[in-house]
């Protein structure tokens, strides 16, 4: 019974082996990834639902990277300067449910102490994202100092600065060696004046001339030290949730006596203020507007800051105008645009200049604006059921992050002809429904 | 003895789950299988009944009886599409296809049979969080058809047959919804059971001693499943979206199959013959599934597929070393039915190539012990579904290991 023991011999040999996939090893091509640095914003920090906690952290597009450039040479910890836990600075918000498909969103709970607490002994750390960082305060020395006073500098860098009293978070950086950087800078420049609906104060727009000068000392900076990296730029907030979920006629009147009413208090006309059956557009505060109000153009873009309660509750945008807080009207949509534009060319002439591949972050949001699907999950960037936008409308899921660290890998491998292994995107959470 | 038929019958049932070229099976004889499962035009046993009917009446003895199993074991490894290092592995049940074939001669002429058979099959299971689960988490599909089949041998060099074929379905789908909650994803699963009837006609001619050429077609089976049980499992935010009790509707057709064969008998030992196989995949065009309730989360789905009918080429012999043993081996080309632009990890059927080797042995006259062998090799490649935007490289490897018993009298 020889055949038969071939047979059976076969068999066993053959139930013991699996297929394997032939690829080749990924490769760093041109860039050398040893040591990975980060720079940037809350974006990079992993920033989400209004705060940074522990999980957002783990989950940042920069420990994605960090990951992936496990495979192409990157060496040892990419230490984040991690939150105690989930509570952040007790901002955060969670989503508990959905009232006549409008989600229930909440604050989170109260911050744990020990989140606001210096952990920069235990550094280095390789994630220098910082929430509220501007173009300019990169190489801002003593942007963590709490010594000169609460508004004077950012609590966050103050968590991990090196020495407050000297660091700046292009010195810190610096002083890691890196190898290899990824800068995503700028969107606070604009973005906070328009969040706080174009208020200015502190958060005024950045010049165009601080703006440039800055990016321009950090990048020259980085490749004086030998690094090599990747850029990305603003995206226009018409691509976030946080301008484009609240309509700007979100009152529907139809009742008669009550459209009368109305009509009548604004002198039937007069003030150039209307309601008619139907959707309404928000009356909102205008200083420049008879009376100081006037209502709301198709063109302007209501906040998801506004308290949608106090528009029952209060009356706000029918009896009283809506704070300007939660406007953006035409003039400051205009410079908010402007802004945008000229960051994007000046981040897009300091890259070139210093041969720095830039992802085209705002081209990306653009284009996901009309939805995209990836291995079976949809996107876009509508508020919740977009997938892509946390629970703040303006920073990303981490399924969001992970489609913007492919982003990057993108950008670097064509840039430097290397194979640094995308993040598979499925792996990481979205929006968790209650 | 009742009893007994019924705990056979029962185990039968279980065992019906298994996977190849599309999701259709074509394990039916262990001697065939040992010769790269040509059997069209060969007269060896009842199993002609399944393979060609026109083939039964030349079966020289009176009473046939043949049956065997094949325990499969099928492997499937999918890497994302480069650069990537993520990399998954189906972990799928052994599939047990079986046969069991029966003919007697009624007279000279008319042969009756009995074929009980599991024409096509999935079993595939994947890691429940994997990359691909908003397609597919797992997969059972089963199909056992009963035959009753007439033979009439014309003359001498002519025979002719058919059979009625009655098929049991029985499909188990479970998928992710990238619909996450506290719990992880939301879910659906699908379970239902059909039945179907086709046929299975075919001639077989033998213009010399040496020489024999047989034809035969399979009807496609059209299961449809009614009102399956649609399960979902979402975060209770969405529920109202997702009803509970909801059922589904959904149909997927099996190919119809046309087999050309040819065998020679070299000498009287050694027998040379192929087999060409038209399997007429076009027929499943898309995968529907409609549902009793529809929400605005929640349409009908109409998913692409477009398989392609493909040709299989087969070739094979065997050698009869003495009156105990013979020696069997064959090889073929299955070419993968699945568009590549409608690939999906539910039924991962790769460009096919595949080896087998068998062996025959007589214990005593009129018993055999049939045993054989087929490795299967799906060719790495790259592809995509792209309604969802799922690509990566798949590759598949098969091992069946087959062992039956047949017995004339």
């Amino acid at each position: 019974m020889k055949f038969n023991i071939i047979i059976l011999a076969l068999a066993v040999l053959a139930f013991a082996c699996k297929p394997m996939i032939d690829v080749p090893a990924p490769s760093a091509g041109t860039a050398n990834f040893t040591t990975y640095v980060s720079l940037g914003n809350s974006l990079t920090s992993g920033y989400a639902d209004g705060d940074l906690f522990r999980s957002g952290q783990l989950n940042s597009y920069p420990s994605m990277l960090a990951t992936q450039f496990n495979f192409v040479g990157r060496a040892g910890d990419f230490k984040q300067p991690l939150m105690v836990d989930e509570t952040g600075f007790g901002n955060r918000v969670k989503f508990t449910g959905m009232v006549a498909g409008v989600p229930t969103i909440v604050p989170y709970g109260a911050a744990n102490p020990a989140n606001f607490a210096s952990i920069a002994s235990a550094g280095p750390y390789y994630n220098m994202g910082v929430p509220g960082a501007k173009s300019y305060h990169l190489p801002a020395v003593g942007y963590g100092n709490p010594a000169n006073g609460a508004g004077n500098y950012n609590p966050y860098f103050a968590r991990f600065a090196v020495n407050p009293a000297t660091s700046s978070i292009l010195s810190d950086a610096l002083a890691l060696h890196p190898t290899f950087y990824s800068l995503w800078i700028g969107n606070n420049d604009v973005l906070l004046y328009a969040i706080d609906g174009g208020n200015g104060g502190a958060d005024a727009i950045t010049s165009l001339a601080t703006f440039t000068a800055s990016v321009t000392a950090t990048v020259t900076a980085l490749k004086a030290a030998g690094a090599k990296g990747v850029m990305a730029n603003i995206p226009d907030i018409s691509s976030l949730p946080f301008f484009n979920t609240v309509p700007y006629n979100p009152l529907y009147i139809t009742d008669a006596t009550q459209l009368a009413q109305l009509n009548a208090a604004y002198g039937n006309g007069a003030l150039g203020i209307s309601f008619t059956s139907g959707y309404n557009r928000l009356v909102i505060a205008d200083p420049l507007a008879p009376m100081g109000m006037r209502q709301i153009k198709s063109t302007e873009l209501v906040l998801l800051s506004l308290p949608t309660d106090s528009l029952k509750l209060k009356g706000w945008g029918t009896i009283k105008p809506v704070p300007a807080k939660y406007i953006l009207d035409e003039s400051e949509l205009a410079s908010i645009r402007t802004a945008t534009t000229n960051f994007n060319a000046s981040l897009a002439t300091i890259a070139t200049a210093n041969n720095v591949p830039m992802i085209d972050m705002n081209a990306k949001l653009i284009q996901m604006k009309a939805g995209m699907v990836i291995s079976g999950m949809k996107f876009n960037t509508s508020f919740i059921s977009g997938g892509l936008f946390s629970l703040d409308g303006i920073h990303l899921t981490p399924r969001g992050y992970a489609i913007v660290a492919n982003y990057f890998i993108d950008g670097i491998n064509s840039f430097y002809n290397s194979t640094v292994p995308r993040v598979e995107i499925s792996g990481f959470p979205g929006i968790v429904f209650p | 003895m009742q009893k007994r038929i019924t705990s056979i019958l029962a185990l039968l049932f279980l065992a019906g789950n298994v996977l190849a070229g599309g999701p259709q099976v074509s394990l039916h004889g262990q001697k065939q299988i040992g010769m790269g499962l040509i059997g069209t035009s060969l007269s060896l046993d009842a199993s002609s009944a399944f393979y060609n009917p026109g083939a039964l009446a030349f079966l020289n003895q009176k009473t046939y009886i043949s049956f065997g199993i094949s325990p499969l074991r099928s492997f499937a490894v999918y890497r994302t599409t480069q650069p990537s290092v993520y990399e998954a592995r189906t972990n799928n049940p052994i599939g047990t296809p079986f046969y069991l074939y029966a003919s007697t001669q009624l007279t000279k002429k008319l042969t009756i049979a009995l074929a009980v058979n599991t024409p096509y099959g999935n079993s595939l299971k994947w890691d429940k969080n994997w990359a691909g689960r908003y397609e597919i988490q797992d997969l059972s599909l089963e199909c056992i058809t009963m035959q009753p089949t007439l033979s009439y041998k014309v003359n001498d060099w002519l025979g002719i047959g058919a059979g009625f074929v009655y098929a049991y379905g029985k499909v188990v789908l479970n998928k992710a919804l990238p619909l996450g909650g506290t719990n992880g994803d939301g879910t659906l699963g699908i379970k239902g059971t059909t039945n179907t009837t086709g046929y299975n006609v075919g001639i077989k001619i033998k213009p010399t001693s040496k020489l024999e050429f047989g034809i035969d077609y399979r009807s496609k089976l059209s299961m449809t499943l009614k009102n399956a049980t649609a399960d979902f499992v979402v975060p209770a935010s969405m529920s109202t979206s997702f009803p509970a009790g909801n059922t589904v509707n959904a149909t997927l057709p099996l190919a119809a199959n046309l087999d050309f064969g040819g065998s020679y008998w070299v000498d009287s030992k050694l027998m040379v013959g192929f087999s060409l196989n038209y399997v007429m995949w076009n027929v499943y065009d898309s995968l529907k599934f409609d549902f009793k309730t529809n929400t605005s989360q929640l349409p009908n789905v109409h998913s692409p597929r477009e398989y392609k009918s493909q040709m299989i080429y087969r070739i094979g012999g065997q050698y009869i070393l003495n009156n105990k043993i013979t020696l069997r081996a064959g090889t073929y080309y299955d070419p993968s039915p699945c568009n590549p632009n409608y690939f999906t990890p539910e039924t991962p059927s790769l460009n096919n190539t595949a080896f087998s080797c068998g062996l025959s042995y007589s214990p005593v006259k009129k018993v055999s012990i049939d045993l054989s062998f087929l490795y299967i090799q799906g060719t790495q490649k790259n592809l995509t579904f792209t309604p969802d935007n799922f690509s990566g490289t798949y590759k598949t490897r098969f091992y069946i290991p087959g062992i039956g018993v047949s017995i004339n009298l």
